[in-house]
């Protein structure tokens, strides 16, 4: 029975806020959320879906022709593009349904900053991932190498101190694995845990190869690790002990952070390769640092889009691909001319998500990609709010990742970071993240498309007043994006079932794949990754023909 | 168990109170006089949590033990609250008064004798004890009062749904209306005034007060009165306690985007404060800022151009103008409030004599990280004088990353010279930030001297060699401290002061900030 004393405690840790919104919905007059100015976003899902219908697509007018045509402008696409201007296959075109290139590394920019709309950072690389790091020297955040051979990354791409905090029960601790009131055993859980992670990071499989690594193909076939893929990774921890409360909220927080999905929904090897393939080391960095900009991980396909100079046409639809003597044909819709055009092109990247390269193929047989639903994707909520204030509870100060314990968000993370100014108090940027995993994928994404903006917002203030008691006057802008899609999450069997590998092979060396569904973790160096393999495909099979 | 048993019997429908007429109401007053007084208890306890976070930091201890503190008060006057007999209306009605004085007065008292009362803690406490244990009086009281108008269900609750009702309003228009609009002194004074109000009404609507009313009437009205007389005074009151803050008499004090200024003064000194940290005194500043300037100076025969980031009250400035051989100074400091200060106050353009007003000097109100990274000029000394890194926004600018961006301003042979906070008191950070000069290829020769008002203060020389030892030209005359025999005892570091092992502070550790509060921790708390 709620007692005055337990009130008065609380109201004491000044959930003024929380309260606040619930009890003045209907008072038009004052409603509490009138001065926040905003709007909904997202991907153009309306021309995406034209896909479903062709026919109200206006027949093509005219023809172009190139020699490689690449489908989609993520990270896959855009390090495929870079990677065959590299190596002498400069003749590509690139479509792209949304206005920019980036996938879902798309960002944008107010009068106090940039931020991101997806994925922002990226973590100090493992140095044996040598294509990763000549990009990021190509993009000036790799500066050099020390003596010792160990990379210097940019000072001001390093993610600046203070990094990480945790609310919990009002306080602030530092770092995000709960410390503050954990019992001796509990305490010694999350030790054993973070020491077999530990462990696991120098771990090698039988043939020789790490176990974890990334990218994921280059993890060991040892079958004692990867026998891990076909059980849970709840499961998992349940059997080896892990059930500490506080432990298991962090690891399913890991979850929902990298894959959208819960621990009993992802396998547990992915579980663990959350924390054991991050091998990254530095000269000026530990491995635990990551990198990360204003603007997000838009920085980085920014900068792949700038290490080559094919042409690219953004708010443009691919409808429809026919195999002919020679090669493909495509025919793509420009959102902007409404005119359509076919494209003759001698092999075709489609670096899309499965569903999409799926509809795309329809008059293509010879694929062997699994059927639209088989992957689960997780819609996800993007918040970036313009605040002239955070009322500051005790403890840590603001960070760059700010979470709170038992949130259903993941929290935010402070876009203005980076920003070497002096704080005056103006305004700041904070995103939130937050994965839709309280229903199937399919009812949350269809909920999610039906919700507007009206009735999002008080869901997102309302999140962020557990955070900080009273901020709600201090949001000044709230814009919100919804992706239905957000990423793939690494189901048990996915990643090392034979359908992932199956998927990935080419169609008679003229349909090529490149695209994180094709890893089953939607990680920056996955997408980065599988431009690179599909475009080496792409590349030896151009040597075959000439 | 008895009183447990004899529920269903107090479940009968009452007698008297169902009856129509003006009596009815009143069970209905004293459940409004409950969300009343639930709000003002809430208040107090928000008021002693918030002024002890203000007055003696670290708020989480501060609020904890106020919140612990108040509940286990309220206990004391619950059970207290068996031992009131007699006429109970009476009792709540003295109750009233009391608590409407105590809890009134708490937040003037409080902010009023921080600097006196020996012990302020035992002051708070004494305090938010008293006002607990007579609020905990409160609703037992009143249940007694009302136990025989309401079936026992209805009672509890009905009282206790006005008591969280109130609790919610105080707990949401603290934060959000009472702090910003009134402040702390004038909401403790409003919410004491509102005590005595209930205790007036129910004096004026309750028949069986007559015998007592016009007493009881006089002594609420002379309360009142006081609590008004004092919510009249508020201003008056927080300017002394500003005042207080600061031992001697606060002549000027402003608020700018950054920070707040304060200029205090007695007879023999002039102090500046910045948020409350003490920038220098009148009295001894001399020694700081010829150890600053004179050094580097020294080492650079040949400067012309010099660069000073920080230091917008111009007193580096003043050493620099005793160079006649100085062809132009740049002076970048983020605040336009300080520079105009100095620049236009008359007894601070004394003590700088004016040095920000010297054709030679260009003022420049910038935030000194952006602006260097946008600079192109060259500089043959550059003098770092910013605050010492007690927060991450300042620590980014002792960075190795800043360190970097300012070299690339040297002219080939400059030097820069870094206030690197104080070798004794902060010892791991005076060294963090030599090796944070030397990590970005600087030859760095430390060096330290007493400043009476500061303590053991020191510097970090840096530059592409350590050939300087205080001996390579004459030094401008009429100076007070700085000599070539005083140079060379600067440079020397007895073993308590001397090097010790730190990280280098970069951007993305900002292990500056961490030895700061590590070594400043055991004097703050």
């Amino acid at each position: 029975m709620p007692t005055r004393r337990s009130f008065l405690a609380q109201s004491g840790a000044a959930l003024t806020g929380a309260l606040l919104l619930p009890a003045l919905p209907g008072c038009a007059p004052s409603n509490p959320l009138a001065h926040i100015k905003g709007q909904l976003l997202g991907p153009d899902a309306a021309t995406g879906h034209l896909l479903r219908d062709p026919s109200k697509i206006p027949a093509p007018t005219s023809t172009i022709e190139t020699d490689v045509l690449i489908i989609g402008g993520g990270v896959a696409g855009l390090s495929a593009r870079r990677w065959l201007h590299q190596h002498g296959q400069t003749n590509t075109l690139l479509v792209e349904l949304a206005p920019e290139t980036g996938g879902n590394a798309s960002a944008g920019r107010n009068a106090a900053s940039a931020y991101p709309w997806g994925a922002h950072y990226l973590p100090v690389p493992d140095v044996r991932n040598r294509e990763l790091l000549e990009f990021l020297q190509a993009a000036g955040t790799l500066t050099g190498y020390a003596p010792d051979g160990r990379p210097i990354y940019n000072d001001y791409h390093l993610c600046h101190d203070p990094e990480e905090r945790l609310n919990i029960e009002g306080h602030w601790q530092e770092g995000l694995v709960p410390a503050l009131g954990l019992s001796a055993a509990d305490q010694a859980q999350v030790a054993r845990f973070f020491k077999l992670t530990e462990m696991l990071k120098t771990t090698i499989g039988s043939d020789g190869r790490d176990v974890f690594r990334i990218p994921l193909d280059e993890s060991s076939t040892d079958k004692e690790y990867r026998q891990l893929d076909k059980i849970s990774f709840a499961a998992y921890l349940d059997r080896e002990g892990f059930t500490a409360p506080a432990l298991r909220w962090y690891l399913d927080y890991a979850c929902r952070d990298d894959y959208g999905a819960t621990a009993a929904q992802v396998s547990a090897w992915a579980g663990l390769h959350y924390f054991a393939s991050r091998k990254g080391s530095a000269h000026n960095a530990t491995g635990a640092d990551v990198l990360t900009w204003p603007e997000g991980n838009h920085f980085l396909t920014e900068n792949l889009r700038r290490q080559a100079s094919a042409p690219i046409h953004t708010q443009t639809l691919a409808y429809d691909l026919r195999e002919t003597a020679t090669g493909i044909e495509a025919l793509i819709y420009s959102v902007a001319t409404r005119q359509s055009t076919r494209v003759r092109a001698r092999q075709v990247l489609l670096a899309t998500p499965q569903h999409i390269a799926h509809h795309l193929l329809a008059a293509v047989p010879g694929h062997q990609l699994p059927p639209p639903g088989a992957l689960h994707h997780a819609p996800w909520l993007i918040a970036n709010l313009t605040v002239v204030g955070l009322p500051q509870g005790p403890g840590r100060p603001l960070s760059w990742d700010n979470v709170r314990f038992g949130s259903a968000s993941l929290g935010y993370i402070n876009a203005t970071q980076q920003s070497i100014k002096q704080d005056d108090g103006g305004p700041k940027v904070i995103t939130l993240y937050w994965p839709l995993t309280d229903e199937a994928p399919g009812p949350a994404r269809r909920r999610a498309y039906q919700t507007s903006y009206a009735e999002w917002l008080p869901r997102v203030v309302a999140e962020l007043e557990t955070y900080h008691p009273g901020v709600t006057p201090y949001i000044q802008q709230a814009d919100l994006w919804v992706w239905g899609h957000g990423m793939v999450a690494p189901t048990p069997g996915l990643l090392w079932g034979a359908a992932r590998a199956a998927a990935m092979q080419p169609v008679r060396n003229r349909i090529f794949f490149a695209h994180t569904d094709f890893s089953g973790i939607s990680i920056f160096e996955e997408g980065f990754y599988q431009g690179i393999r599909a475009a080496r495909e792409m590349l030896g099979t151009g040597s075959k023909l000439e | 168990m008895a009183e447990l048993l004899e529920v269903p019997a107090a479940e009968a429908p009452p007698a008297g109170p169902a009856a129509a007429g003006p009596e009815a109401r009143l069970p209905g007053l004293l459940l409004a006089a409950v969300a009343v007084i639930a709000t003002c208890g809430l208040i107090y306890e928000l008021i002693a949590g918030t002024l002890a976070s203000y007055l003696l930091g670290d708020s989480v201890t501060q609020f904890s033990t106020i919140i612990g503190a108040y509940l286990f008060a309220m206990g004391i006057g619950s059970w207290l609250s068996k031992f009131l007999e007699g006429s109970l209306l009476r009792w709540f009605i003295r109750l009233e008064i009391l608590v409407g004085l105590v809890g009134g007065c708490m937040a003037p008292l409080l902010f009023v004798s921080f600097e006196y009362v020996a012990s302020f803690r035992l002051l708070l406490y004494t305090l938010v004890g008293l006002t607990g244990v007579l609020v905990g009086l409160e609703i037992p009281l009143l249940m007694r009062i009302l136990e025989h108008r309401y079936p026992f269900k209805d009672l509890v609750a009905r009282v206790f749904t006005f008591d969280y009702v109130g609790a919610l309003l105080a707990s949401l228009i603290f934060p959000l209306v009472l702090v910003p609009q009134l402040g702390l002194i004038r909401t403790s004074l409003v919410f004491g005034a509102l005590n005595l109000a209930v205790a007036a009404v129910v004096l004026a609507r309750f028949p069986e007060t007559r015998p007592y009313r016009r007493r009881f009437g006089v002594g609420i009205g002379a309360a009142l009165l006081g609590l008004a007389g004092l919510f009249g005074f508020a201003n008056k009151l927080l300017a002394y306690t500003e005042t207080l803050a600061f031992q001697d008499q606060v002549i000027y004090s402003k608020s700018t985007p950054y920070q707040r200024i304060v200029l205090t003064r007695n007879p023999r000194e002039l102090r500046l404060f910045l948020n409350g940290n003490l920038q220098f005194s009148s009295a001894d500043e001399y020694r700081y800022h010829e150890a600053l300037v004179h050094p580097l100076l020294q080492a650079l025969p040949q400067a012309r151009h010099v660069l000073v980031m920080g230091g917008g009250d111009g007193l580096a400035v003043r050493e620099l103008l005793k160079y006649p051989r100085l062809t132009s100074i740049k002076l970048v400091d983020l605040d336009a409030g300080m520079t105009e200060l100095f620049q236009h106050n008359e007894l601070l353009l004394s003590l700088n004599q004016g040095s920000l007003n010297n054709p030679k000097v260009q003022v420049i109100n910038a935030d000194a990280y952006q602006w260097i990274r946008q600079d192109s000029a060259r500089y043959d000394a550059i003098i770092v004088d910013f605050p010492d890194p007690g927060n991450y926004s300042i620590g980014k600018l002792y960075s190795a990353a800043f360190y970097t961006a300012l070299a690339k301003r040297l002219a080939p042979g400059g030097r820069l010279v870094v206030q690197s906070t104080s070798p004794f008191l902060a010892r791991q950070s005076f060294w963090c930030v030599a090796h944070t000069l030397a990590a970005v290829g600087l030859h760095t020769i430390p060096y330290h001297l007493y400043v009476p008002s500061f303590g053991e203060w020191g510097y970090v020389l840096a530059g592409p060699d350590t050939h300087w030892r205080g001996d390579m030209s004459p030094l401008p005359a009429g100076l007070r401290y700085i000599t070539p025999a005083t140079i060379h005892d600067m440079l020397r570091f007895p073993p308590d002061m001397s090097e010790v092992p730190t990280e280098v502070n970069q951007l993305n550790n900002q292990v500056l900030v961490r030895y700061f509060e590590e070594d400043w921790g055991p004097y703050v708390h």
